[in-house]
């Protein structure tokens, strides 16, 4: 019976073994035959909204518009994306083009995650489709671009018609001086205790959407995060000028609770407890969802002129993908941005189109997306190129949240520049 | 008259050790058993060492390195940990993990502890219920209690603040606040999980001897002497247990941080695993990463053995 038992046993552990040991395989992408190779690329994104559907549809319309490339998109969070992309590259399971949000790039880049897609820059076709520079500017790490723009919209004001007319504002601001003034108008505080029912503005002071709300009002103000040289301007006067004027409007006025984060943000414009929010074009499918009338207008001009931060996704192809799937990959960018698609996208997305020769007009159809595009101008990249954008940005963070629970907004300001240089250093 | 049949005296003989160890003590194979036995262990060996030995002796190694995965490995020493030692945010870090473990680990504990006492005790109806009610917490993920957490604690819309706000209290946004957020996520973890050592508890008082107790009664001895001189010294072994569960529960706070107060207010939350997190899948330094996982694993390891031989120190002293 031992004699039986013993091998039966080493069957059994060596099966356990080769089946935990195992790996899929991923059975290669092309044929093995003399027939122009077959090639199967794998495609993460995270559109998980209607956009999701129209992004499939254009991956599914492009397989079929020719039979040498075949694209199998996946849905998944943006959180999702950027918790599982490391370990899949490191285990060589990845994908071949991943989105991501475009100021997650650049770290990805620099540590050699993405191919370098200066021969599609290069071609003629790309040239000759005269992308939104500033939304390409966010592809280029060191000089190299690594990746292409899938999505670029400038920050915007949503806001509550039905509170504006209760509370007598009857046009949208234009200047900081106006929306100052309108956010004080539409604060309600009933009982007198310092803790108003209703917020003219809701402004978060740190984890913002986009990370962008701060940026925005500090290129509105004059200023910026760094310069062309890439090194740290939180600290500049402009800057401290803007978070003085909008941290007294918060502390002495009230217009926004403080301490909330974009999220926050969101839901007390969806509850209807702001009237209004700086935000991205998802706000308005929310809005609606809430049975908000909502009006989209471009953040207002501060004294150096309207501007806002954009927010931005980009797609790489994966180091993972060899050189004929990163040329198909290319040819797939190429009919993502031929002008029918780009516009199919744009009106899908809801984001404004990324070719400049489209103008709003094309977008007609979509109300929020001609907004958008008219503003589209404004809009300026986050930290392009920054490959350390974690430390930078929560520098930042640290300032306006303090500013706004009443710290000194210069000495702050130098804290997170010191701060930012550092990260900007390594 | 009944007669008993006396069964047949048989010379004792202990139990065979497994793996037909024989009369000798100590780990040791014979008779062709060995073999055998190795063969029956080895699927939990090659798991073992799959998933957790290899995967340890990998991030040791990589712990020496500049790496985020993919990409080029740079062999760098000591400097990740050298990194840790001088880096003031991530030395910050171990300060918050300290000071949560202190807050965390003994409210959980007599928490458990005075429930597991109060529900142990049968003069109390309804004890099911509300043991059931009370170990509830511990059975749904911390995710989902620090999501519905997050929107009592909100001050403007949340339920709680709405309510203390009604009997005139402002409550205030106690997880953006640098010195309430702290004790905000450690409140909500040792809502979620002090349940479960209250049921470790329980057990363990339901084996304390009743004898001891009514003889405690008949020699005069009041409800806290009963409770300090036999309860809490028969429950040593359980309690050195909780202890170093909890505390290694509270090093490893992450996920309730996570959603709750991402860190925040700057860095004020921040412990070594979202560091650790942070370092990895946001920063992409896995060798930094890993190198501060390395140190955790250390202190986790050190704080158990005091403990233990602390707790051991004192079970002889009770037995003695």
């Amino acid at each position: 019976m031992k004699k039986v038992m013993l091998p039966v046993a080493i069957a059994v552990s060596a099966a356990l073994a080769l089946t935990a040991c195992g790996g899929s395989g991923d059975g290669g992408s092309a044929s093995q035959s003399g027939e122009p190779k077959h090639v199967n690329l794998s495609f993460w994104h995270g559109y998980t909204e209607a956009d999701g559907k129209v992004l499939d549809q254009i991956v599914d319309d492009f397989n079929k518009s020719q039979d040498e490339i075949t694209i199998t998109d996946t849905t998944k969070t943006w959180a999702e994306i950027g918790d599982t992309l490391l370990t899949s590259l490191s285990a060589d399971q990845g994908p071949d083009i991943v989105a991501l949000p475009a100021e997650n790039l650049p770290i990805y880049a620099s540590k050699g995650a993405f191919q370098d897609l200066g021969d599609f820059y290069a071609e003629d076709s790309t040239q000759s489709a005269s992308l939104n520079e500033q939304a390409v500017s966010m592809e280029k790490v060191d000089g190299t671009y690594y990746g292409v723009p899938l999505g670029f919209v400038p920050l915007s004001v949503i806001y509550n018609k039905k509170l504006f007319a209760e509370a007598g504002v009857d046009t949208f601001p234009t200047t900081w001086d106006e929306w100052l003034d309108a956010a004080k108008k539409l604060t309600i505080d009933k009982n007198g205790d310092g803790k108003p029912e209703q917020y003219g503005l809701a402004l978060p002071d740190h984890a913002t959407v986009g990370n962008g709300v701060w940026a925005s009002l500090f290129y509105g103000g004059g200023g910026g995060l760094i310069d062309e040289s890439g090194q740290s301007v939180i600290d500049s006067d402009a800057n401290v000028q803007t978070l003085t004027t909008w941290a007294n409007a918060v502390i002495d006025d009230h217009i926004s609770p403080t301490g909330i984060d974009g999220v926050k943000s969101d839901n007390l414009f969806s509850a209807g407890k702001a009237a209004m929010e700086v935000g991205g074009p998802w706000m308005a499918g929310v809005a609606k969802d809430n049975g908000i009338d909502y009006g989209i207008a471009g953040i207002p001009a501060g004294p150096a002129g309207a501007a806002a931060s954009a927010i931005g996704i980009s797609a790489g192809v994966t180091v993972q993908a060899d050189e004929t799937e990163k040329a198909a990959a290319e040819k797939f960018f190429q009919y993502f941005f031929s002008k029918d698609v780009a516009t199919k996208w744009s009106l899908g997305s809801g984001w404004p189109p990324l070719r400049t020769d489209i103008p709003a007009s094309d977008v007609s159809s979509n109300p929020v997306v001609q907004s958008l595009t008219e503003i589209a101008g404004t809009a300026r990249p986050l930290l392009p190129g920054v490959a350390d954008s974690v430390d930078v940005l929560a520098a930042v963070d640290e300032a306006t949240q303090k500013a706004l629970a009443g710290g000194d907004p210069a000495s702050l300001l130098k804290t997170a520049s010191d701060q930012a240089s550092e990260a900007l250093s390594q | 008259m009944t007669t008993m049949t006396q069964p047949a005296r048989r010379r004792y003989r202990p139990p065979r050790q497994l793996g037909g160890g024989g009369r000798s003590s100590g780990f040791r194979f014979g008779r062709g058993r060995g073999p055998m036995a190795m063969a029956f262990m080895l699927p939990a060996l090659v798991i073992l060492g799959a998933f957790v030995f290899w995967p340890m002796i990998s991030a040791l190694r990589l712990s020496f390195t500049h790496s985020s995965g993919f990409g080029p490995t740079t062999w760098v020493g000591l400097d990740n940990y050298r990194e840790i030692l001088h880096d003031p945010k991530i030395l910050k870090t171990l300060g918050v993990t300290g000071l949560y473990t202190v807050m965390f680990t003994p409210t959980a504990i007599v928490l458990a502890l005075a429930l597991a006492l109060l529900l142990t005790n049968k003069a109390l109806l309804g004890r099911g219920a509300f043991r059931t009610a009370l170990f509830l917490p511990f059975v749904i993920s911390m995710a989902v209690a620090a999501f519905a957490w997050s929107y009592l604690l909100d001050p403007q819309l949340g339920l709680l603040n709405y309510w203390l706000r009604e009997i005139g209290i402002q409550l205030g946004n106690v997880l953006q606040d640098p010195h309430l957020a702290l004790p905000a996520v450690v409140v909500v973890a040792v809502w979620k999980s002090f349940g479960f050592y209250m049921v470790i508890f329980i057990a363990g008082l339901q084996q304390v001897p009743e004898e001891l107790h009514d003889a405690a009664r008949i020699d005069g001895a009041n409800a806290w002497q009963r409770l300090t001189r036999i309860t809490l010294p028969q429950l040593s072994t359980t309690f050195a247990f909780v202890v170093v569960f909890a505390t290694i529960a509270a090093l490893q706070a992450f996920d309730q941080i996570y959603v709750m107060t991402g860190g925040g207010p700057y860095r004020h939350t921040q412990t070594v695993v979202a560091e650790i997190y942070s370092q990895g899948f946001k920063k992409l330094d896995l060798g930094l990463a890993t190198a501060i996982s390395y140190v955790l694993l250390l202190i986790t390891l050190v704080m158990s053995l005091i403990q233990f031989r602390f707790f051991g120190s004192r079970e002889k002293d009770v037995v003695g």
